[in-house]
C-alpha cells in the first residue's frame, strides 16, 4: 500500500511563477504524486501551469498532500520550497 | 546518451523579440538548467522564420537528450517541418510540440529542468493548452 503523507503551511509571499517553476521541478524527483490545495482549488505540484493558476497569495494556507513510496519527502521538499521562496522578497 | 543531459528547448517565432523574451522567462521560471534557444525572425532580422535559424538553434539546444520545438503561429509549423523533412545532420530525437507559444515553452522548460525525458517534456508543452489562468 503506497504511504500518503499531507502537511500545511501559511504562504509569506505570493506563489509567483519562480517558485511555482522550483517547486514544480522539485516534485519531478520525486516517484509519488504530489498535489497541492489552496481553498476549493487543487493543482498537481509537478505542473508549473497548475501550480500558477493557483494564484495563491501572502497569508493563504496551502495543504501539500502526496502519495507514493517517497511520499513523506515529497511533502517535506514541498514545504520547504513554499517557506523560503515565497519569503517577501526572494 | 548521458544520463544527466537535459532536453533542449527551441522557440521557433516569427518575432526574434517574442522567442528571446520568452526565451528569457521560462529560463527564469526553471532556474536556468535547460538549454532553451530562440530562432525567432528572418536571416536579415524582420518577420518571419528562418530554417538556418532554427537548424542552428537545434544544433545549440542538443546535449544527447533531445530537442523539443514550441512554434509560435502556423506558419513556423511549415519552416520546422521543411527542415525536420530534410536529410540533414540534425542531432535526435527532435519533437515539434503542439502548443501554446509561452504556456507551452514555460511547461516544457520545467519538465526539462525536472529530468523529463522528450515524451514527458513534449506532453508537458502540449498539456498547456488545458491549463486555465483564472
Amino acid at each position: 500500500m503506497p504511504a500518503s503523507y499531507e502537511q500545511a503551511v501559511t504562504l509569506t509571499g505570493d506563489l509567483h511563477a519562480r517558485p511555482a517553476g522550483a517547486l514544480a521541478v522539485a516534485a519531478a524527483q520525486f516517484s509519488s504524486a504530489v498535489s497541492l490545495t489552496v481553498g476549493a482549488s487543487s493543482a498537481d505540484a509537478k505542473s508549473v501551469l497548475g501550480v500558477m493558476g493557483l494564484g495563491a497569495t501572502s497569508g493563504q494556507d496551502v495543504t501539500v498532500a502526496a502519495e507514493g513510496p517517497d511520499a513523506e519527502q515529497a511533502v517535506a521538499a514541498i514545504i520547504a520550497i513554499l517557506a523560503e521562496a515565497t519569503r517577501v522578497g526572494a | 546518451m548521458n544520463l544527466d543531459a537535459r532536453v533542449g528547448i527551441v522557440l521557433v517565432s516569427h518575432s526574434a523579440a517574442l522567442a528571446e523574451g520568452a526565451a528569457e522567462l521560462a529560463a527564469q521560471v526553471s532556474g536556468g538548467t535547460v538549454a532553451i534557444i530562440p530562432a525567432g525572425g528572418t536571416d536579415d532580422g524582420g518577420l518571419g522564420t528562418s530554417a538556418a535559424r532554427v537548424e542552428r538553434a537545434v544544433k545549440l539546444a542538443d546535449s544527447g537528450a533531445g530537442v523539443v520545438i514550441v512554434p509560435d503561429l502556423g506558419s513556423a509549423v511549415l519552416t520546422v517541418r521543411a527542415l525536420l523533412g530534410e536529410a540533414g545532420d540534425l542531432p535526435t530525437p527532435v519533437e515539434l510540440a503542439d502548443a501554446p507559444f509561452v504556456e507551452g515553452v514555460v511547461a516544457a522548460t520545467v519538465a526539462a529542468a525536472g529530468g523529463g525525458n522528450i515524451k514527458t517534456v513534449v506532453t508537458a508543452a502540449e498539456e498547456a493548452r488545458h491549463a486555465r489562468k483564472l
